[in-house]
């Protein structure tokens, strides 16, 4: 057993690298993409090392550009989360409110987050705050879904026993039906955290004067691949971050 | 009985006081300045349909934008599947590919924006590309989730009664793995049209994106409410899309609700 | 008689050992240690033993699922190498292909060995017929109660016309009253088709109501402990004499099993 597990890591492993061979191979030996469209691995890199403390070509260091797009996502993101998981708690356990609520949550639910984005710079301007909302919409959807699915889930059984010792309505829902949703609301946050850290880099690259999104514009206008692909990769790494976070926090928090 | 009307009642009630809202918000405060009442909102959309906005009408840049989600949605399926599947069948495939993917796979599709302009220019490819890269990855997931998932007791079953490898993977891995498919393909259908959007907002000339850039650029409010509308039922109906043709062919599924 | 010629099933020796993996060491799990069995054609052998004793291994190994960690297996005249079409099964979860109809289902087998179309069908629905699921050759098995599940799952193990069949607990699943009823359609179906057939139980008058053999087998790891032949008249009567005493002392045999 124990061969044939590190036989498909050898295989990983090598396939990794012959990747960044190739990749060198066809930037910077063979020239076959211009370097403004492609830079090699090792552009790139020095890149990644200059750009921490660069402010150049764009106007901040790429931390600035890190914090700048975290502060925007993680405010959007909170509000999302305090009004999004109550909302669906409340949806999903008391009926008018599902009744009432439902109707306009289905009406807003298919706009992309994204499309939320002209709406709110008209109304808010093109600062922080304009951003924020559109997040607090990309993230308090999943937040609501989620949570309410939870709830719905508890099962009759448990209900019925809580009521057989005397609860009340609300000592059912703070003891039985939360704990039992408690994975689903979990989802939602990481659901939630994906999708405000991804909006946040599309609102960035539509309006913005700081912020990851912003980088890669300019560095688009100007032909700076290199940049380019370090964004990427940063926008990566910092999302999986984020969602790393969220699935530590779940494993200590929730007994599954 | 009750309960069917108690849903609508409420329900009217609610959108109903939504409007009512809206129409106090829009006359009556300072937002009257800019923010337009719900019946202008109504009049402009139905104008639309058949006046032009920019260069079409309402309802061709909504196909415009169809068009390309069709595009690029079909390619990502169908790479999609065929990747996810060979992924999930063999362990050496998986193992050449898994690590280039897991790099790939967290970039966000929207982020490859600039990087298919600087590729593509401002043409129906970068666009094409966009919602490739958007829905790509969860095709690829979701597929390889149901392929390598099949139950090993089943595929025992099908080889005692005398199925050979190919016939296995076939009648039996194939058909339990296509409810996962369906799932990835229902998230990559709305992510694409996520992508369209944004790729329209950021550089085309016309699309339901580029409706309300356009609007936000010229402070046009009815121009954005009208083109956010077109999305919303656009989005409805593609997020139903799915619902409807993964019951027809998984009838034979036990699914909780 | 001589009956050496007539074995379909000969077990010699046979191990079988599962090695799980833990975190620090691996546990090593001896299900069957030299097992000797031998089951005659059209015989209809039932091993009987408590919960856990490797009963289902056995007819795995048998039916070439899994291999044999020491010892051999013959079933007809070959030795076991892997799942073979010559052998068929019916499991206790049923394993039914839920994308496919009743009729698919029971057609898989002869459809994948390349059996004509008109020659498939007319077996397929002979053996629908058989067990009673006329009517519902196009239904899906989500739909299709517990006990019509297992007959779909009979009806496909036959229906490919195995040398033998292997039957692991087909009704552990059902309540008492459809147990019943199954255990009614086995006997009639075996009356009607005779086959050799490998058949897993614990419980005790579905053993004796079923078999012309019971091997009692011990916990793991699992071995033949005894043998009984039942020897009474076809169909049998659950509340005869000679059932209840023959019922009373292999329970008697077994108790000391239940610790």
């Amino acid at each position: 057993m124990k061969n044939i597990k590190s036989k498909y890591t050898l295989i990983s492993s090598l396939s990794l690298v012959a990747f960044v061979i190739l990749w060198i191979v066809v930037t910077d030996v063979l020239h076959i993409f211009p370097s403004y469209a492609l830079p090699s691995p090792i552009t790139a890199l020095k890149t990644f090392f200059r750009k921490l403390v660069q402010t150049s070509p764009d106007g901040s260091t790429l931390i600035v550009h890190v914090l700048a797009s975290l502060q925007v996502t993680l405010s959007g993101y909170l509000i999302g989360v305090l009004v999004g998981v109550p909302l669906g708690i409340l949806m999903g356990w008391y009926k008018p409110v599902d009744l009432f609520v439902k109707p306009l949550f289905d009406l807003v639910r298919p706009i992309p987050p994204i499309g939320w984005v002209p709406i709110m710079m008209l109304i808010l301007g093109i600062g922080l705050r304009a951003k924020a909302m559109v997040i607090f919409v990309s993230a308090v959807i999943p937040c609501i879904i989620n949570s309410y699915s939870g709830i719905k889930q508890t099962s009759e059984t448990h209900i019925n026993v809580a009521k057989t010792f005397g609860a009340s309505n609300v000592d059912i829902l703070r003891t039985v039906a939360i704990p039992t949703a408690m994975p689903m609301i979990f989802t939602g946050l990481r659901v939630s955290l994906g999708v405000a850290w991804m909006t946040l880099v599309a609102a960035e690259l539509i309006a913005a004067t700081k912020g990851l999104g912003y980088m890669l514009q300019i560095a688009r206008t100007i032909g700076r691949a290199d940049i380019i692909v370090v964004g990427m990769l940063v926008i990566a790494a910092v999302g999986a971050l984020l969602t790393g976070i969220l699935e530590f926090l779940e494993k200590k928090f929730v007994r599954r | 009985m009750k309960d069917r009307f108690m849903t609508v009642f409420v329900g009217s009630l609610a959108i109903g006081s939504f409007f009512v809202f809206w129409t106090y918000a829009s006359t009556t405060t300072s937002a009257a300045l800019f923010f337009p009442t719900p019946l202008e909102v109504f009049r402009y959309f139905f104008d639309s349909m058949h006046t032009r906005i920019g260069k079409y009408t309402l309802p061709m840049h909504t196909l415009y934008s169809l068009k390309r989600v069709a595009v690029g949605f079909g390619l990502s399926s169908i790479t999609g599947v065929l990747l996810g599947v060979a992924m999930g069948y063999s362990k050496t495939i998986n193992a050449i590919i898994r690590p280039l993917f897991n790099i790939i796979r967290p970039i966000p599709g929207l982020a490859w924006i600039p990087m298919a302009i600087l590729w593509f220019g401002i043409g129906e490819t970068t666009k094409h590309f966009i919602i490739f890269m958007g829905g790509f990855a969860n095709v690829v997931l979701n597929s390889y989730d149901g392929t390598s998932k099949a139950s090993p007791t089943l595929i025992k079953a099908a080889e005692l009664l005398g199925a050979n490898k190919s016939q296995v993977f076939f009648h039996i891995i194939l058909p339990s793995a296509t409810p996962y498919i369906f799932a990835g393909l229902q998230v990559s259908l709305s992510t694409s049209w996520m992508a369209v959007l944004a790729a329209e907002m950021i550089s085309s000339y016309e699309g339901a994106g580029w409706i309300i850039n356009m609007g936000m650029q010229t402070g046009n409010t009815l121009m954005i409410l009208v083109g956010m509308v077109a999305i919303a039922i656009v989005g409805f109906l593609l997020a139903n899309l799915m619902r409807i043709v993964e019951r027809r062919l998984c009838i034979w599924t036990v699914r909780g609700t | 008689m001589d009956r050496e010629r007539d074995i379909i099933i000969s077990c010699k020796g046979v191990s079988k050992t599962f090695i799980a993996k833990n975190r620090k060491q691996n546990e090593v799990n001896n299900v069957v240690e030299g097992l000797d069995l031998i089951v005659y054609r059209n015989e209809f052998v039932v091993l009987f033993g408590p919960g856990q004793c490797g009963k289902t291994t056995i007819l795995n190994l048998i039916c070439g699922l899994e291999t044999v960690t020491a010892g051999e297996i013959i079933v007809n005249g070959s030795k076991v190498d892997g799942p073979k079409p010559d052998k068929g099964m019916v499991y206790q979860t049923t394993a039914l292909f839920p994308w496919m109809t009743v009729e698919q289902n029971v057609s898989f087998g002869p459809r994948m060995l390349g059996v004509p179309k008109p020659e498939w069908k007319k077996r397929t629905q002979y053996y629908i017929d058989l067990v009673g699921l006329t009517g519902f050759e196009k239904s899906y098995p989500v739909k299709l109660s517990g006990g019509m599940q297992q007959r779909v799952g009979i009806a496909r193990a036959y229906c490919n016309n195995p040398e033998l069949i292997c039957m692991d607990e087909p009704f552990g699943h059902l309540d008492a009253q459809t147990r019943y009823l199954m255990e009614e359609e086995i006997e009639r179906l075996c009356s009607k088709e005779r086959r050799t057939v490998v058949f897993v139980t614990n419980n005790v008058e579905e053993a004796i109501y079923l078999a012309d053999r019971i091997l009692i087998l011990t916990p793991t790891p699992t071995k033949i402990q005894s043998e009984y032949i039942v020897d009474l008249p076809r169909p049998r009567d659950y509340t005869s004499k000679k059932f209840l005493e023959l019922r009373d002392e292999i329970t008697r045999e077994v108790e000391g099993f239940v610790e």
